[in-house]
């Protein structure tokens, strides 16, 4: 039989020293980001009902979830993702609480992803949710801690703004059926022109399918918007235009220094419950989004208590590529003193220790009777200083 | 001059045509056409700069973002998928995805489970999906006109250029399974990124098509 004991699973790795200061350094520069914008954090368990993630609109597709069976043979799930959770704690434990609730967490999610591709199936996530207003200001306030979040880390970055309304009008003009309304948001996804092009010949030739062409194409600065007006002169479609505008307009002051926030109209997410706004954001050196999120009004409905959320989470492991290729980033903390006891002084050094820990040193304690061992180790390791106890005496070498 | 905008082309054949459109729009492709045993080469006045790779990871480098574009077959897309954006079709390389079978032989006729051999399991598993269809689908690496000879196989979903070698071998397609040409496609970053340098690009090539 062959034996797995001595490497992890596809898709899983190990985080040692460097790799893990950088991690968390990432992590609690948005928790502190998230805490000081008034956010709460909270931790919902790794393993989730199947049915939490299988709701009547079902967002996540089966395959694209790790799944087990607890002791009563109900099917179990590794959690794909924190949004619908946290929307099941709304709708429960937190349906009486007063409105709004700014929520945020920091946790892994695990998605099988195809082998060999040099994708992680662990994702380390962290995000926020903005539960129960339905305002401008709402939308405005996640998109700002969107853009502060990615202008921490001193690399090129761009936050997208798009409206899933403006597709979903479009498509209700088409006449089409459901499964052709999901092949043209697929191509418009995908910003494939030839196939989009040839899919809207042949159901037709009007305003509404030569806009839905051209809406792939529509991204970029606010100059977009005079585009978009211009090609879609279709009942519903100012409206939507107008707020996504006024949206971006006052995004674009509040936090978008030289052009950093951009519109894409052609954003149309799949398994993606957004209902208005949504949010992409892009890292010079990683070659997929690292920040998504959005409006979505009605998911909470689905677990039995409506009200209006918008959030948006942060691919962890996204910016530590983007980082490793880009910044020096910091190693693990070594020791500041190691602290040798001579014979017979074991307690006074250890208690010589934790004094000096209470300066805010970082101490070890020697595991080495033999001080030239330990100098050596000392050496080795870069620690500064060697701390010599001996009865009540102290020498302290650099 | 900013950092050149990275773009694989697939070895072969899509290269030399797109080098051929990049000489077009007026770009010195000189290291390219000399370019001995290197594999990333400089066309200095387009700052572009050029990755030779097999089809499959063109796709792969340019997923990951490591090229910023990627000249591939819609046969290659069609079978690997991914995630990148899809934006010209370059209009060379065409030729057909097709289910053939040997001559004369009625495919489509009884209850039993058909076996088809492929280079192209996805392709031919959506595509037999589509009709409601169960078959048994069997890869084969090289020559995939041998698996009907051999009795191996009912039909084969294949690439078709000129359908001389189906014919010679006694083959014959019955039904075409999607058209393939060139595309053009690009990393979903870089295109938000570079924007405006990707955008003149394309639209040149547009142009020349």
């Amino acid at each position: 039989m062959k034996n797995y004991d001595l490497i992890t699973p596809e898709g899983t790795r190990d985080l040692l020293f460097g790799e893990c200061a950088v991690r968390r350094d990432i992590e609690s520069r948005l928790l502190g980001l998230f805490i000081g914008c008034g956010y709460s954090e909270m931790i919902t368990p790794g393993l989730e009902f199947y049915d939490v993630f299988n709701l009547n609109s079902s967002y996540f597709p089966q395959e694209n979830m790790y799944k087990l069976t607890d002791n009563k043979g109900r099917l179990l799930v590794m959690r794909p993702d924190s949004t619908m959770p946290i929307a099941r704690v709304v709708a429960t434990r937190l349906k009486d609480a007063m409105l709004p609730l700014r929520l945020c967490y920091d946790q892994t999610v695990y998605r099988p992803e195809p082998a060999l591709k040099g994708r992680s199936d662990e994702i380390s996530q962290a995000g926020i949710e903005l539960i129960g207003s339905p305002l401008r200001t709402a939308d405005l306030e996640v998109i700002s801690m969107a853009a502060e979040a990615l202008s921490s880390f001193g690399l090129t970055y761009s936050l997208e703004l798009g409206h899933i309304g403006i597709f979903k009008c479009l498509v209700s003009h088409l006449g089409v059926t459901e499964h052709d309304k999901e092949t043209i948001r697929k191509l418009i996804e995908t910003k494939n022109f030839p196939a989009l092009n040839d899919m809207l010949d042949s159901i037709g030739n009007n305003t509404v399918t030569t806009a839905l062409k051209k809406l792939p194409a529509l991204f970029g600065g606010e100059e977009v918007f005079d585009k978009a007006a211009q090609l879609m002169p279709i009942d519903g479609i100012k409206e939507v235009l107008d707020e996504l505008r006024e949206i971006y307009c006052e995004a674009s002051e509040i936090c978008g220094e030289n052009g950093t926030i951009t519109v894409d109209l052609g954003l149309v997410n799949k398994t993606d419950y957004y209902t208005g706004l949504i949010i992409k954001g892009y890292l010079q050196g990683h070659g997929d989004e690292v920040i998504s999120g959005g409006r979505y009004d009605r998911l909470i409905s689905e677990f039995g208590y409506d009200v209006p959320a918008v959030g948006f989470g942060v691919n962890v492991n996204g910016i530590e590529k983007a980082m490793a290729k880009n910044v020096q980033t910091k190693t693990a903390n070594g020791a500041d003193a190691v602290v040798f006891a001579a014979d017979g002084c074991r307690v006074a050094a250890f208690k010589e220790a934790q004094r000096l820990r209470a300066q805010g040193l970082i101490v070890e304690n020697a595991l080495s009777d033999d001080l030239d061992t330990v100098r050596e180790y000392a050496k080795e390791k870069k620690i500064a200083k060697v701390v010599i106890v001996n009865g009540e005496s102290k020498e302290v070498e650099e | 001059m900013s950092k050149p905008i990275r773009i694989a082309l697939t070895k072969g054949r899509l290269e030399k045509d797109t080098v051929g459109l990049l000489e077009k729009l007026g770009f010195d492709c000189t290291a390219v056409r000399e370019k001995g045993r290197k594999l990333i080469l400089p066309v200095p006045d387009a700052n572009l700069e050029v990755v030779l790779a097999k089809a499959n990871d063109v796709i792969t480098y340019v997923e990951h973002g490591v090229c910023d574009m990627g000249v591939v077959g819609k046969d290659t897309i069609m079978e690997m998928r991914g995630k990148f954006f899809e934006l010209v079709d370059l209009g060379f390389g065409r030729c057909k995805f097709a289910l053939a079978t040997k001559k004369g032989y009625d495919f489509y006729n009884g209850y039993g489970i058909k076996t088809i051999a492929t280079k192209y399991p996805n392709v031919t598993r959506s595509f037999f999906e589509k009709k409601g269809m169960d078959t048994e689908i069997i890869k084969i690496e090289g020559s995939v006109e041998l698996a009907p000879l051999l009795e191996l196989a009912d039909g084969i979903v294949d690439i078709v250029e000129t359908g001389t070698t189906l014919k010679e071998n006694g083959l014959e397609v019955i039904e075409d399974v999607a058209p393939i040409s060139a595309r053009l496609i690009a990393n979903t970053v870089s295109l938000k990124l570079r924007h405006a340098e990707i955008d003149r690009l394309i639209t040149l090539i547009e142009e020349n098509l």
